[in-house]
């Protein structure tokens, strides 16, 4: 551990922070209806888990989470969002429907996700590791990305959405192993959700071929 | 080399058929890279028999009587669908249903979705468990898109973005059971995450957080598995795709969520004791029973039919393994490959019959199949009687075998509770099925247009224009699929009358492994 360079206080601090920025990030893209602006609010998400991954890598002088720190980077703070951004601007359409639940209900709801996901993470937070107190911010970037997934109709917020919960997983990790995953799978994790991502552009671009549309609210003819 | 060598072979067909152009060679390799992994599924399940586990690569792949079985399994049905696949889709070609392009994805995705299936199966390690499963879905996701209809885009996107939520949910759990292990079995800070590690300090696990962890790996693989609630997607997904993707959709690929579920269960009750995750497993295959057997009885749509009886059966899959007695263990576990063997072929004659009336309705098909169709007829029929469960068939004595298991448990509810769903979907299917399979056809396409109260748009448009070329083709196209739903019926008579003493061994094994005594 570089207990000399970094104290134990101020990297848990910075943890802290960084997560709780994450946090920030999610209610702002739950309030945003420009596609464009949502996805530049994913890559700023994603920045800030790199960030972490950075500290905690500095903290304990871990060389597998500088490289997970570096994949984050790489894949979904610069690529993803640059496919994302391509996708949108093909597609030519910016701005989302009026959501199902509109900006200030959907926000209060989120505030009660996140009271609910501190309650459900008090039993593991323990101060012994770096970090364990975020669980709880995991837990609800998990519980709003859901409901992300169900307030919106388009098909690009909704992959955001999921990619949401799923930074909210990798925080998670750290919170609770303080060093993530292991390394092969955090790698293999982070190629499935690169081509996840592909394979969800290749069905959108489809979906706008047939629909004239990329409105899930569309697709309803398969019932019972 | 056996375990590499399993994913190596159709990971290879993929890359192959991605550079050839020629489709009988495409073909070919499917056949001959399943065929292969056939061969070395039974060399495996001979190896684990003699060796009981099997290690590769430093650990990195192991293999036990449970792996060993999934493989031979995720082997005959995807040389099953390979065998049908080469002839459906020169068919659809012919038809104008889909261009040789796509006809080309299939031949790459598919080898791929196997080899995903194969790395499920085989991984040690729990996250790369994890994302092999979440690779099968990735590579089948297009393979449910391949016909770009309206309809089978919105399956597809229905069947990622729920498949998405539910492995986002059981990765949470794949964390959780991780955390549970810091600070256990040793100093090291990184400790493996290897299932052979594991299951060697599931005693020490923090027994909170593997509570936590089961809870979210069961919603999570068990949207993926089809239980329900979080069924949804699957008939949408299982009846859009083309009927060789459905067969193994349905034959294996729900199996390989069981698997997963499995692990995780054998692990559960290491750490907490039989009775947590026992339970819920019930709950849940006999709510998936429950609710298959009335979407059954009102389906009009053959495919979507087949999906839900599939339902049906990973529920008491789910409810044998949640009884948790060696004979409700070995019930489960034999009934798994019964199913993959007969599921397959009903996929294969409704196949068949897509590509003779271009619609899955039973209101469009109508009765009499039977006379323009006998071949497909005669093994539709023998699959169904097979999948109700009607003896001589394997499905009967798998059945039986879990409910004679729960009487003799005395769970006497439970038993009734598994009896009325059994019965109320053999009701379901056969009705279903004599609508169209047997009886008298319409006179001609044109009476029917007039008879039917309501009219149903390109259908009969498109009988009327090619219906003397069909009667030309009929005699050519009356052996369509036979070797591969042959094979399949007659591997399922074979199997259900003589099972060879290995194969006995091997799921004794893994029943034992399952019921905590390995």
């Amino acid at each position: 551990m570089n207990t000399d360079a970094l104290s134990s206080a101020i990297a848990s601090q910075l943890v802290m922070l960084f997560a709780a920025l994450m946090l920030v990030l999610q209610l702002l893209l739950v309030a945003q209806q420009m596609l464009l602006v949502a996805v530049r609010l994913y890559a700023l998400q994603s920045l800030m888990l790199t960030a972490i991954a950075g500290v905690v890598a500095y903290y304990y002088n871990a060389p597998h989470v500088y490289i997970v720190a570096v994949l984050t980077l790489a894949g979904k703070v610069v690529f993803l969002p640059w496919l994302l951004n391509r996708i949108v601007r093909d597609i030519k359409i910016h701005k989302e429907v009026e959501p199902l639940l509109n900006a200030a209900t959907s926000t209060l709801i989120c505030l009660g996700l996140a009271v609910l996901g501190f309650i459900v993470a008090r039993p593991f937070t323990t101060l012994e590791r770096l970090g364990s107190n975020t669980l709880a911010i995991a837990v609800t970037l998990l519980l709003t990305g859901f409901f992300l997934m169900f307030n919106r109709r388009k098909a690009i917020t909704q992959v955001l959405a999921l990619l949401t919960v799923e930074n909210g997983i990798m925080l998670a990790a750290i919170a609770l192993t303080s060093y993530g995953m292991p390394l092969v799978v955090e790698i293999g994790i982070f190629f499935d959700v690169l081509v996840a991502v592909m394979v969800l552009g290749i069905l959108v671009y489809r979906i706008r071929e047939s629909f004239d549309s990329v409105d899930t609210a569309k697709l309803t003819r398969l019932k019972g | 080399m056996l375990l590499a060598y399993l994913i190596f072979i159709p990971a290879a067909a993929s890359l192959f058929c991605l550079v050839i152009r020629s489709r009988p060679l495409m073909e070919w390799a499917n056949i001959l890279a399943f065929a292969a992994t056939l061969v070395l599924a039974l060399a495996l399940g001979q190896t684990v028999l003699a060796a009981g586990v099997l290690t590769e690569w430093d650990g990195f792949f192991y293999a036990d009587a449970l792996s060993a079985w999934m493989v031979l399994l995720i082997s005959a049905v995807s040389l099953g669908a390979s065998l049908y696949a080469g002839g459906y889709f020169r068919r659809d070609v012919a038809g104008n249903a889909l261009t040789p392009g796509r006809v080309k994805e299939y031949f790459v995705l598919t080898p791929l979705f196997s080899a995903c299936m194969f790395f499920a199966v085989l991984a040690n390690n729990l996250g790369v468990m994890w994302f092999a499963i979440e690779a099968t879905a990735l590579s089948s996701v297009l393979l449910v898109a391949l016909y770009n209809r309206k309809t089978s885009l919105e399956a597809a996107w229905k069947y990622v973005m729920l498949g998405g939520l539910g492995l986002a949910l059981a990765l949470f759990g794949t964390v959780f059971t991780y955390a549970a292990a810091i600070g256990k079995g040793g100093a090291e800070p990184l400790p493996s995450f290897d299932w052979s590690h594991f299951m060697t300090i599931a005693g020490q696990l923090n027994p909170r957080m593997i509570k936590l962890a089961f809870v979210f790996v069961l919603i999570g693989y068990g949207a993926k598995a089809g239980l329900a609630p979080m069924h949804t997607w699957l008939p949408d997904a299982h009846s859009e795709a083309p009927s060789p993707t459905s067969a193994m959709l349905s034959g294996i690929s729900l199996k390989v969520a069981i698997y997963a579920l499995l692990r995780f269960h054998i692990l559960a009750m290491q750490c907490l004791g039989p009775g947590f995750s026992r339970a819920l497993l019930l709950c849940f295959g006999l709510f998936s029973m429950f609710l298959a057997a009335p979407f059954i009885l009102v389906q009009g749509n053959l495919k979507r039919m087949l999906a839900y009886s599939s339902l049906e059966h990973v529920g008491l899959i789910c409810s044998g393994v949640g009884l948790g007695t060696p004979l409700t263990l070995f019930g489960a576990l034999l009934h798994m490959g019964y199913h993959a063997l007969t599921k397959p072929a009903l996929f294969f004659a409704a196949g068949n019959i897509h590509q003779r009336y271009h619609s899955m309705k039973f209101r469009v098909i109508g009765p009499g199949v039977i006379k323009t169709l006998p071949v497909t007829v005669l093994f539709m029929g023998l699959a169904a009687a097979a999948i109700v469960g009607l003896p001589p068939f394997g499905l009967f004595y798998s059945e039986l075998t879990i409910l004679s298991g729960a009487v003799a448990a005395h769970r006497l509810i439970i038993s009734f509770l598994i009896l009325a769903a059994l019965v109320a979907v053999f009701c379901g299917v056969l009705k279903q099925l004599s609508r169209i399979l047997i009886g008298e056809p319409p006179q001609s396409p044109s009476s029917r247009t007039l008879a039917s109260p309501t009219p149903v748009p390109p259908v009969p448009q498109g009988e009327l224009g090619t219906a003397p070329k069909r009667a030309r083709a009929n005699d050519r196209s009356a052996m369509d699929g036979v070797p591969a739903m042959g094979l399949l019926i007659a591997a399922l008579l074979l199997f259900s009358l003589w099972l060879p003493a290995p194969l006995l061994h091997l799921l004794q094994k893994t029943a034992n492994l399952i019921g905590g005594k390995a």
